[in-house]
């Protein structure tokens, strides 16, 4: 017999997907040796492929969205690299993000609440502070990132308070110095964490801009660019946030981005939003190593440094454009690669907090990948785009840098530099 | 979740279980023997003929967790490794000394070797080559009775019957391989990737030919038309003619100053039949980036519809061109949408049918275009699989192409090592071939649909 999944009309379904999207996996099984949960577990379940058989079983009322369900789609990384390679185009992170929210918004009516669900006041304070303390930058400066988020989106496991220790976090002294508001040339996202903790990058990513003989400027108000909150299934807390920032990047002018968790979620808010200003507004977005490649070449100097690039996933998977990271380090530094075509490294936004088991043993696979290449011998970096990878992969003993941290420590500094401020 | 492969079938899985080691596997083997419940091997569930699929509620081995390269012997270029190893990590963990493994199916990123030596993989390089069996010297496996044996040996011949030979292709219905001693090639010191865009089939059939003929024995020669060609285009952006009727993608390997001959003869070939561009990919990126595309072919066709029905004929080189048109009518005929991409090289047709089972009284249409399309490659002298295995999907068409006398023999093999019929279930032989069936014509099992 022919069965015929997706007959009801989208919405009304139990997990309310399109049906169009959820159809369009072929079961071909390509997607699994680049997805991490499936690589350490070896389980169908833990696979993009598992997981949409999952989703269409519940789509089409065959099975519940029962503890089995709701613990396999809490288990994604969400690092899309399943999408990457897909070769039917199958749209896995909206299938999944979809998922989750349908999963949040039942979490304080569900009856056959499991040991993994949130009480109504836990949630309460889940979103209050996704919805507005990511933005209160001086809370990050006094806490660790896994920890505070973890504590707010579940609750740490006891597992993680042992390794807390290990998560150093990011030198907090250094502030950006660069001017708000204004008419910049190009506007600099500085975001809300990431403001916080990475006054360093920020700052190097000014001046590699700077150095191309363009005028950068910093947004009015810290905004934050929504992504934990869409993650965890808070799709309205992350159209709030989205709008914020919408606003508060004015004109024309392009906005770079240096954090690659960012960049993704601000490059989707023409879809997360559905209108044509959010478009316009997504089609102005670039990762700082995109921009920077697309600009005249920068004058460096060789290091003889040896780096090893890792590829953030939402650089990688979702912006696709890592490549543009070795066009800007590459005539400055000895460029590595690892030989696992960008795997995921498990530190996937706040994911280190609720999965530490997965994500130590993606993580555990990440460091194979790299000392591999040599990422552990003394004055080897590994370059890293996006804050959580840093700390996943500082946790795991490594020398870890930002890009364009690198890149600015390898510019040589140019009289023009001076007159173009 | 483990009730079907990436084909069409569908089952459901009694038991599933994760053996860590061949006593794992023995240990659950006995088990289902002692209780009489039946048990199929699952590497990675890419197969496309439904031989993972789970009948009569089997239990489902999955090798997923056995996936150690064991050990590389480099200087006699061979390797023992577990069933769960996926094929392009076995090739990576050797290249480091600059050796492959050749066969290289396109799912050759996710499939396992144990799959591979089920169905006898082929991929675009078994064209020089040889399929897997060429390349597999010994397996250990447990037989269905629960003993554990290896077949075949380090020597290249073994006294004795060649079960190993018997064994590889058996899709798990001999047993389950825990270990396997595969041959290792050197990379080859030149390797140049053309692409060749045509505005007919025809054209492009008859290049293959007249590349053969001239004596040139290509690494890899494939051939995709042009529905197939914009898909993959679409996914991996690497240049590929959209307008193209027909593309050949040849890569020749060897010394450099053969290669460049060759390279040469081959150009002057395509442009002898009409070739539009020939282009030779530039670096190791380009190539990769083509070769990508080749092999993400059957995955891109669900830009086009959400379904496919898949045949694996393969057919004499001098009937190609008259095969091909044939297959073309037919679905006009069944007015279906019909797409190829094939191991031009060695005749072996991959015709796709595209649909979506969400429309009434498609699917009824897609399985006898199936039916004639495989017919015509019959009558031409073809047979009914190439690389991807009998399975339960394409089971009942071998008494097609194999007579009573021939199934009785390939069904006393089959007894001869699963006396009590437990090993992966009503696949491969068609009902009434093996003792005991008694020659009942029993349809696909109940519970199954195809
Ligand atoms: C996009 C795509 C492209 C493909 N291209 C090709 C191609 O070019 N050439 C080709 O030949 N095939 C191709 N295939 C088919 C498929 O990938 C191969 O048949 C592959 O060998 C299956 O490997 P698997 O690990 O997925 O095995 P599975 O699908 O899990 O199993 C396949 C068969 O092998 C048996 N088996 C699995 N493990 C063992 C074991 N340890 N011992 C004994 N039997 C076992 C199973 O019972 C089953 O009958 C393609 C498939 C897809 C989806
Ligand atoms: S998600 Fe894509 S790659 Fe994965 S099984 Fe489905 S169609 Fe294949
Ligand atoms: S998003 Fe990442 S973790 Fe999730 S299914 Fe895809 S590859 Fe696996």
């Amino acid at each position: 017999m022919i069965t015929s999944p997706g007959s009801t009309p989208p919405g009304s379904t139990p997990l309310g997907l399109d049906p169009d999207e959820l159809v369009a996996c072929v079961s071909c099984g390509l997607c699994l040796p680049h997805c991490p949960t499936y690589r350490v577990t070896g389980l169908e379940i833990a696979s993009p492929r598992g997981r949409i058989t999952a989703m269409r079983t519940v789509e089409s009322g065959l099975a519940p969205i029962d503890e089995a369900f709701t613990a396999a789609m809490h288990a994604c990384v969400q690092c899309r690299g399943c999408e990457a390679a897909c070769p039917s185009g199958v749209a896995f992170g909206h299938l999944i993000e979809g998922t989750r929210a349908r999963l949040a918004a039942n979490e304080p009516t569900d009856p056959n609440r499991g040991r993994r669900s949130v009480s109504r006041v836990q949630r309460l304070v889940r979103r209050a502070l996704l919805g507005r303390a990511l933005t209160w930058s001086w809370l990050l400066r006094l806490s660790g990132w896994g920890l505070v988020i973890g504590r707010v989106l579940h609750v740490i496991p006891r597992r993680l308070r042992s390794t807390a220790p290990n998560l150093r976090p990011f030198d907090v002294r250094v502030r950006s110095t660069i001017e708000r508001g204004g008419r910049p040339d190009v506007w600099l996202f500085t975001g809300c964490v990431m403001d916080a903790w990475m006054g360093a990058t920020h700052n190097a990513a000014a001046q590699a801009i700077r150095a191309t003989g363009t005028t950068v400027g910093r947004a009015e108000r810290n905004v934050c660019c929504g992504a934990l909150a869409l993650h965890a299934g808070e799709q309205d807390l992350a159209r709030n946030h989205a709008r914020r920032v919408v606003a508060a990047f004015p004109g024309a002018a392009p906005i770079v981005v240096d954090a690659a968790g960012c960049g993704a979620a601000l490059k989707e808010y023409g879809d997360l939003l559905d209108d044509a200003s959010a478009r316009a507004f997504s089609a102005r977005v670039y990762d700082v190593h995109e921009w920077l490649a697309s600009e005249r070449s920068l004058p460096l100097r060789t290091t003889g440094t040896t780096v090893v690039v890792h590829d953030a996933c939402h650089l990688r998977h979702v912006q696709r454009c890592h490549t543009a990271v070795r066009s800007v380090l590459g005539g400055a530094y000895d460029l590595v690669e690892p030989a696992d075509e960008g795997m995921c490294c498990g530190a996937g936004g706040a994911y280190a907090a609720t999965q530490p088991e997965l994500a130590g043993a993606i993580g555990e696979r990440k460091a194979a990948a790299l000392r591999a290449v040599g990422a552990d011998r003394p004055g080897v970096v590994v370059a890293s785009a996006n804050p959580g990878c840093t700390i996943q992969l500082r946790a795991l003993g490594f020398e870890v840098r930002h890009p364009v941290e690198l890149l600015a420590d390898a510019l040589i500094p140019q009289p023009a530099e001076h007159e173009s401020r | 979740m483990y009730s079907r492969d990436a084909g069409l079938s569908e089952g459901r899985a009694g038991a599933v279980c994760f053996p860590n080691d061949a006593a794992d596997v023995a240990f659950a083997i006995t088990a289902c023997r002692r209780h009489g419940v039946p048990f199929v091997a699952r590497g990675s569930g890419t197969g496309l003929a439904g031989g993972a699929t789970p009948l009569d509620d089997a239990l489902v081995i999955v090798t997923t967790r056995m996936n150690r390269v064991v050990g590389v012997d480099r200087h006699q270029r061979r390797a023992w490794v577990e069933p769960g190893v996926l094929n392009l990590d076995l090739t990576r963990s050797v290249t480091q000394f600059g050796l492959h493994y050749a066969p290289d199916p396109s799912s050759q990123q996710a499939c396992s070797i144990g799959g591979n030596v089920g169905t006898n993989a082929g991929g675009p390089h078994c064209l020089a080559s040889g399929t897997t069996t060429a390349h597999v010297l010994a397996v250990e496996a447990v037989t269905p009775t629960g003993d554990t044996v290896t077949l075949g040996g380090e020597v290249p011949d073994t006294p004795g019957y060649d079960l190993r030979g018997a064994f590889v292709g058996s899709e798990g219905t001999l047993g389950i391989t825990t270990k396997v001693l595969v041959r290792l090639q050197p990379n080859p010191p030149v390797v140049r990737t053309l692409l060749l865009d045509f505005e007919s089939i025809d054209a492009a059939a008859a290049t293959v030919s007249g590349i053969i003929a001239v004596g040139i024995l290509p690494a890899a020669l494939e051939m995709m038309d042009a529905e197939i060609t914009r898909a993959v285009e679409d996914f991996v952006g690497a240049g590929y003619p959209r307008d193209a009727e027909a593309v050949l993608l040849v890569e020749l390997d060897g010394l450099e100053g053969g290669v460049d001959e060759q390279v040469r003869s081959v150009e002057r070939i395509g442009h002898e039949h009409g070739a539009r561009s020939v282009r030779v990919a530039r670096d190791e990126t380009e190539r990769q980036l083509l070769w990508k595309g080749r092999k993400s072919a059957f995955g891109a066709i669900a830009r086009i519809a959400p379904d496919y029905y898949l045949h694996d004929a393969v057919v004499p080189r001098t009937k190609l061109v008259d095969v091909l048109r044939d297959v073309y009518d037919i679905a006009t005929r069944f007015d279906l949408t019909m797409m190829n991409v094939f191991h031009a090289g060695d005749g072996n047709l991959h015709p796709l049918i595209v649909f979506d089972r969400r429309i009434a009284g498609t699917w009824e249409r897609v399985y006898d275009a199936g039916t004639a399309i495989l017919e015509t490659c019959l009558a031409a002298g073809g047979v009914l699989s190439g690389e991807h295995g009998i399975g339960v999907e394409k089971r009942d068409l071998m008494s097609q192409y194999f007579s009573p006398a021939d199934l009785a023999a390939q069904g006393r093999l089959v007894d001869a090592f699963d006396p009590d019929g437990l090993a992966n279930p009503h696949k491969v032989l068609p009902a009434g071939s093996r003792c005991g069936e008694a020659g009942a014509n029993r349809p696909v099992p109940q519970g199954a649909w195809i």
